[in-house]
């Protein structure tokens, strides 16, 4: 039988919300796909642009892209830095053809583990149908 | 029209006046057509100075280069640079302006107006002209471009030879100058974005078909930095991502 096809999530969460919230998720004991991998940055709107296009190039199949609810941040706006970037290499991928499932943007605090498994959950199961990531990719 | 007289005109003005460091410019090139930018320091060498629809390189980059080599000088000429700028580069211009790359001291802009006009795609022209070489190409009245060839003049339509990007353009004139050359005319066209549409409307699949074949032209030979006058940090990100993947 076939294996069924696991996409390999890459999620830049920040360090003061929603990386505490997936922190939460595994204190808790929550159960959710262990398709992805965290990548904890201190702040999203720190995450360049950069970052995410090099994911894709190294075959990641989705990038999820989390920081704190909006008027929430550490850093007091850095995650409307992030809104308004992320939103522009949002719509540069869906011009350039990449499906626009991939790449995805969600607010997760603190206390919402229970928030991120089902964002983790959702995404996987948006990505699946989807299979693997081709057109950014390296050639290896 | 503008008159390339006028144009020379004011040159000389402002550099006999001691207005401008120099100014950047278009000037003839070796291989006739196409013109080359040229750096007009003194009142007696605004005769080398040229405006024709072959004009489509945009000077601003030169903006760029300027202002690293003034970073570098001890005693630098606070002067500004005189610009020809048509209506497509002023916008160029006035995002440098924008991000505060350069202030707006440091430039004097000589703005053409393109008017009904614009400039010309060199491949369509040469595709008209069926092989026969382009030795010059001057404004006519009425949506008309005379070239010169070996054979003689011959008239062609300027919506034939226009580059595409002339078609849909709705800033022909410069959107900001020191001083204007040429007419303020609102040109009518009524989809500025028709190109932009057509890619924006295909399905995924064929979107990402035309990218992979535009970018299939790439060598890397870095051109495309050098020409963009949007491009100019001192250390580029870009090259730490080649080298990444060139590993």
């Amino acid at each position: 039988m076939a294996e069924e096809f696991e996409p390999k999530i890459v999620a830049f969460l920040c360090k003061w919300c929603s990386s505490a919230g997936s922190d939460l998720a595994g204190v808790s004991r929550m159960e959710y796909p262990p398709n992805v991998v965290p990548i904890q940055v201190m702040c999203s709107g720190s995450v360049s642009p950069l970052y995410v296009l090099s994911a894709f190039n190294k075959g990641a199949d989705g990038v999820l892209v989390s920081g704190c609810h909006p008027g929430d941040c550490h850093y007091i706006k850095g995650n409307f830095y992030a809104r308004r970037r992320i939103a522009l290499v949002k719509r540069l991928l869906e011009f350039i053809g990449l499906e626009p499932q991939r790449f995805q943007m969600s607010w997760v605090s603190a206390a919402e583990g229970t928030k991120y498994t089902q964002i983790i959950k959702d995404f996987v199961q948006e990505l699946k149908p989807l299979g693997p990531q081709t057109k950014l990719r390296r050639d290896l | 029209m503008v008159n390339l007289e006028d144009l020379k005109k004011e040159a000389k003005t402002v550099l006999e006046e001691g207005k401008v460091k120099y100014i950047i410019g278009y000037e003839k090139s070796a291989n006739g057509l196409m013109p080359v930018p040229g750096f007009i320091k003194n009142p007696e060498e605004v005769e080398k100075l040229i405006w024709t629809p072959a004009c489509v390189y945009n000077l601003t980059k030169f903006l760029v280069d300027e202002k690293r080599r003034k970073s570098k000088e001890k005693k630098p000429d606070e002067r500004p640079v005189g610009l020809v700028v048509k209506g497509c580069d002023s916008r160029a211009l006035v995002v440098l302006l924008q991000e505060k790359f350069i202030s707006r001291e440091d430039v004097y802009i000589i703005g053409v107006s393109c008017e009904e006009m614009g400039v010309i795609d060199e491949k369509k022209l040469a595709k008209k002209l069926k092989g026969k070489k382009a030795e010059k190409i001057e404004f006519d009245e009425k949506d008309n471009f005379i070239v010169t060839t070996q054979e003689g003049k011959v008239k062609v339509a300027a919506s034939e030879v226009l580059a595409e990007r002339c078609l849909e353009c709705k800033a022909n004139t410069p959107v900001i100058y020191d001083v204007l050359l040429g007419e303020k005319v609102q040109r009518s066209v009524d989809n500025p974005f028709q190109s932009l549409e057509k890619i924006e409307s295909l399905p995924e699949e064929e979107r990402w078909k035309f990218w992979k074949e535009q970018l299939s032209k790439c060598i890397r030979c870095y051109a495309c930095r050098s020409v963009c006058p949007m491009c100019y940090c001192d250390e580029c990100a870009e090259n730490k991502v080649a080298g990444e993947i060139a590993r």
